[in-house]
């Protein structure tokens, strides 16, 4: 019986199509799992069918009749749940109020019934007994619980909605082995009362454990769906891949220096949190690509070779000179240079004009006290205009100027003063196509100026594109290397869903 | 840059650090216990019954609309127009009761009609606010001016007096106990009532993130406006205590109390940012600012030096709030 059906379901944001046309069928008492690579539309698909964003276009049949979800309310509603991929937890909300926000027992229609709260909760998190580590109680305030608690409360706040249709948006990501086999056994025990039942995961041997069929999402279309029992990891591959060859990266154009360049930055052993014993070279001119799934240690390892989050373990060498990277401040005077993907949180001064976003590395490795506009400006403006930004002047706010150029002066400050390694973290998200171009383009011109650069990029075409090199992280190590025509989008995968 | 942290921590420290975060309000406490003694020691006094009593009355209102605007703060807004909300109900109650006579009845309706105004007042807010999406700073620094704008035309000027009965009623005493402290148990039965409120636990997940809050299923929207709700409704309590420790109507009597409960909320613990704090701390810090400002008159500030000293202390009980809450958690 065909439980939940969406018909031409599309989403665009921008220029971007997250979802085209997408047709689904989900069958009650069945574990479909969703599978694609990151960007490829699964969490705007989810996030369609629970409420929480508007599809631009298509119906979506609930036992065969259509509905219209307005809201997440409404999707609960209509017997629908979903782990959100990035939580919807109250960080200062104890776990039991957490479980029942948007449905919290009352008294005389206004109190909270404390009694029946906990009771709920009590009755969920039993089903996690034994796996869920120290400090996971009914009065624990979210904020103070591990990574993987907190995925626990929101796995058990979309259990306790009792809904016939539940979504899992890569609910296992943070959890260890003992805590996916108790969440596979209540999988099961769903899928038993005929539940159904959307999972997304990228570890293939979960796939393949608890999956009943596999629909696969490729850059927000879908490609196609297998029974499990009938496919294999590597055809899932070639699905999500499109073909086992056909998408090589431009391994053609091949920049690279030749083995014989000087050494920019030489990492041994590097530990630190969520990443230990990474070792790699960067040469003069290269860019070196960090790949594989969301989270696996690629910005951890960047933000700890810039200072902001130090390593605890192993040794670094700039230029063949040991390093410290203790704090920022001191990488920066080293001529260490980083910038994040988000601009709004670690990149830009919100508020402030262009002019001031440009300057600050500049006066910090001069050591200057006083700024001098004029000065300052003569220094800016060559180069905000290699990097092609447009905008009205440089009095005008930060925030007058779109993603892709607010980027631009994110980095036409490290262009002021040369460092000798680039650290990008994700440089690119939500900055729109041409801007990207610009980019990239800007990188590559900097790395032929004998810059040494690092980048990792959450989507896999920007890295096989621009990319000399690729390690492929996975669970905080690196557990490939990728180089030459050995760049293909197959062989990323493949490095990236293995198990860790 | 942190160094790496010491092994391990001894139990009782992190029991310390447990019972600060539960209860943030903690450091406050302390601040006030320690200026309710320098009050002592500079004014034995200011310390009795009649003391004590004084300093309620006159600072009830402060402890109402610091009440108020914990609700807003709560789900990480804030309310710029909350003493203007005073200042338009205390007109409203004045000139009603100046219209209709002063016996109990009329004052009973009154206080109906300025609990109705700051209802009403609160929901302009809320729905300008949330509904609307505006700024909640700017929007309500505009409102603010709207409210006082009404008040103005309804009263000019000050000096409307309020029925004998009123002031008399609030300023005197019930089988021989100060009216003032019936009002306090009956607020704090209030408070203790509101604390277990879904609206108030909806307020506090709004202002941990409204994203979340909504992709929950929350009514964001509604719950934002209810928070403003509350805070008029409180705004017209704190009037009415205004009203019955002045006795009488002024429209700019609430003007300058607004950052003042801005300020005893955060002096109580409570996060601007929202999510996280509690009404209790907002009263203590009410408080606090109450008794840092006898002590400055206590211990014989020249007058032209008062303003001064008094923001110079409330900057101190801030410092030492940050400072013990830090040394407590860390
Ligand atoms: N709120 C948003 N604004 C702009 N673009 C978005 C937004 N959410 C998702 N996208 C874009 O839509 C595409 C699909 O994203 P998503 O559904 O999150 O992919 P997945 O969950 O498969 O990794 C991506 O290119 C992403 O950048
Ligand atoms: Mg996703």
């Amino acid at each position: 019986m065909i439980k939940l059906k969406l018909n031409g379901v599309s989403k665009a944001y921008g220029a971007t199509k997250a979802l085209s046309h997408a047709d689904l069928e989900i069958e009650a008492g069945e574990v479909h799992v969703l599978l694609g690579s990151n960007g490829s539309g699964k969490s705007t698909l989810s996030k369609i069918v629970a409420g929480s964003v508007r599809p631009d276009a298509g119906e979506i049949l609930l036992d065969g009749k259509p509905v219209t979800i307005t809201g997440p309310q409404s999707a609960r509603s209509h017997g629908i749940a979903i782990f959100y991929q990035e939580l919807s937890l109250a960080a200062h909300r104890t776990v039991a109020e957490n479980i029942s926000l948007a449905s919290l027992p009352s008294r005389a229609g206004i109190f909270v019934d404390g009694d029946a709260l906990e009771e709920r909760a009590q009755r969920y998190m039993a089903l996690f007994d034994g796996v869920t580590g120290d400090g996971f109680s009914l009065d624990a305030v979210i904020e103070d619980l591990r990574a993987d608690q907190r995925q626990l409360v929101e796995i058990i706040k979309a259990l306790a909605i009792e809904a016939s249709v539940i979504i899992f948006d890569e609910a296992t990501s943070a959890l260890d082995r003992a805590q996916v086999e108790r969440f596979f056994e209540i999988l099961r025990a769903l899928k038993q009362k005929g539940r159904s039942i959307i999972f997304i995961s990228h570890r293939m041997d979960e796939i393949f454990a608890i999956g009943d069929r596999a629909t696969v999402i490729r850059d927000g279309q879908i490609v196609g769906t297998k029974r499990i029992a009938d496919t294999s990891p590597s055809e899932i591959i070639t699905m999500m891949v499109g073909g086992h060859d056909e998408t090589d990266a431009k391994a053609v154009e091949h920049h690279a220096p030749t083995g014989a360049a000087a050494l920019a930055l030489s990492v041994k052993n590097l530990g630190g949190r969520g990443f230990g014993d990474v070792s790699f070279d960067v040469r003069k001119g290269e860019i070196l690509g960090f790949g594989g799934l969301h989270g696996q240690g690629q910005s951890a390892v960047l933000k700890a070779l810039f200072g902001a989050a130090p390593p605890t373990s192993g040794s670094v060498e700039l230029d063949g000179k040991p390093l410290n990277p203790a704090n920022p401040r001191a990488m920066i005077r080293q001529g260490v240079a980083y910038v994040s993907g988000d601009r709004a949180r670690e990149g830009v001064v919100t508020g402030r004009p262009i002019l001031e976003n440009v300057m600050p590395i500049h006066y910090l490795r001069d050591r200057m006290i006083l700024a001098h506009p004029p000065a300052s400006a003569r220094k800016a403006l060559p180069a905000l205009q290699a990097l092609r930004t447009k905008f009205a002047g440089l009095g005008f706010p930060i925030s007058s100027l779109s993603g892709g150029n607010q980027q631009k002066v994110v980095i036409a400050r490290w262009l002021i003063d040369r460092p000798a390694v680039l650290l990008l973290d994700d440089p690119t998200k939500g900055i729109d196509l041409s801007a990207k171009a610009d980019l990239f383009a800007l990188i590559r011109k900097l790395a032929e100026e004998g810059m040494g650069i690092v980048l990792y990029a959450s989507e896999d075409a920007e890295l096989l594109d621009n990319a000399d090199r690729i390690l492929v992280f996975n669970g905080g190590a690196v557990r490939r290397e990728l180089t030459g025509t050995a760049r293909t989008r197959y062989n990323l995968y493949q490095a990236a869903y293995e198990a860790a | 840059m942190t160094m790496a942290s010491a092994p391990a921590r001894p139990q009782s420290r992190s029991a310390l650090k447990r019972t600060f975060e539960r209860y943030p309000f903690l450091p406050a406490l302390i601040i006030l216990v320690v200026l309710i003694v320098l009050n002592g020691w500079f004014q034995p006094r200011s310390l009795s019954f009649v003391g004590i009593t004084g300093l309620i009355k006159t600072y009830l209102a402060l402890m109402l609309l610091a009440v108020a605007q914990t609700y807003v703060i709560y789900a990480g807004d804030i309310d710029l127009s909350a003493g203007a909300i005073v200042s338009l109900v205390n007109v409203v109650v004045v000139g009603f009761m100046a219209q209709w006579g002063g016996d109990g009845l009329t004052i009973l309706a009154a206080l109906g009609l300025g609990l109705a105004t700051g209802l009403a007042c609160g929901l302009v807010n809320g729905i300008v606010v949330a509904a609307l999406r505006l700024q909640a700073i700017v929007a309500t620094f505009a409102t603010s001016i709207f409210f006082t704008g009404l008040a103005l035309y309804i009263q000019p000027v000050a000096g409307t007096p309020a029925p004998t009965l009123f002031w008399r009623t609030y300023g005197g005493r019930i089988l021989d106990i100060p009216f003032v402290f019936y009002v306090v148990v009956a607020f704090a039965i209030l408070l203790v009532v509101l604390v277990r409120t879904r609206l108030t636990l909806r307020l506090l997940a709004v202002g941990d993130g409204q994203q979340e809050a909504f992709q929950s299923g929350l009514p964001v929207t509604a719950v934002r406006i209810g928070g403003y709700a509350l805070c008029g409704v409180f705004a017209a309590l704190a009037a009415f205590c205004i009203t019955g420790d002045t006795a009488s109507g002024d429209p700019l009597v609430g003007g300058k109390m607004t950052l003042f409960s801005i300020a005893a909320v955060v002096l109580g613990g409570s996060a601007l940012a929202g999510g996280y704090g509690t009404v209790v701390g907002s009263v203590i810090g009410a408080l606090i600012i109450g008794f840092i400002n006898s002590l400055v008159f206590f211990v014989g500030t020249p007058s032209e030096w008062q303003n001064l000293v008094q923001g110079l202390a409330i900057l101190l009980a801030l410092m030492a709030g940050v400072l013990v809450g830090r040394g407590a958690r860390a």
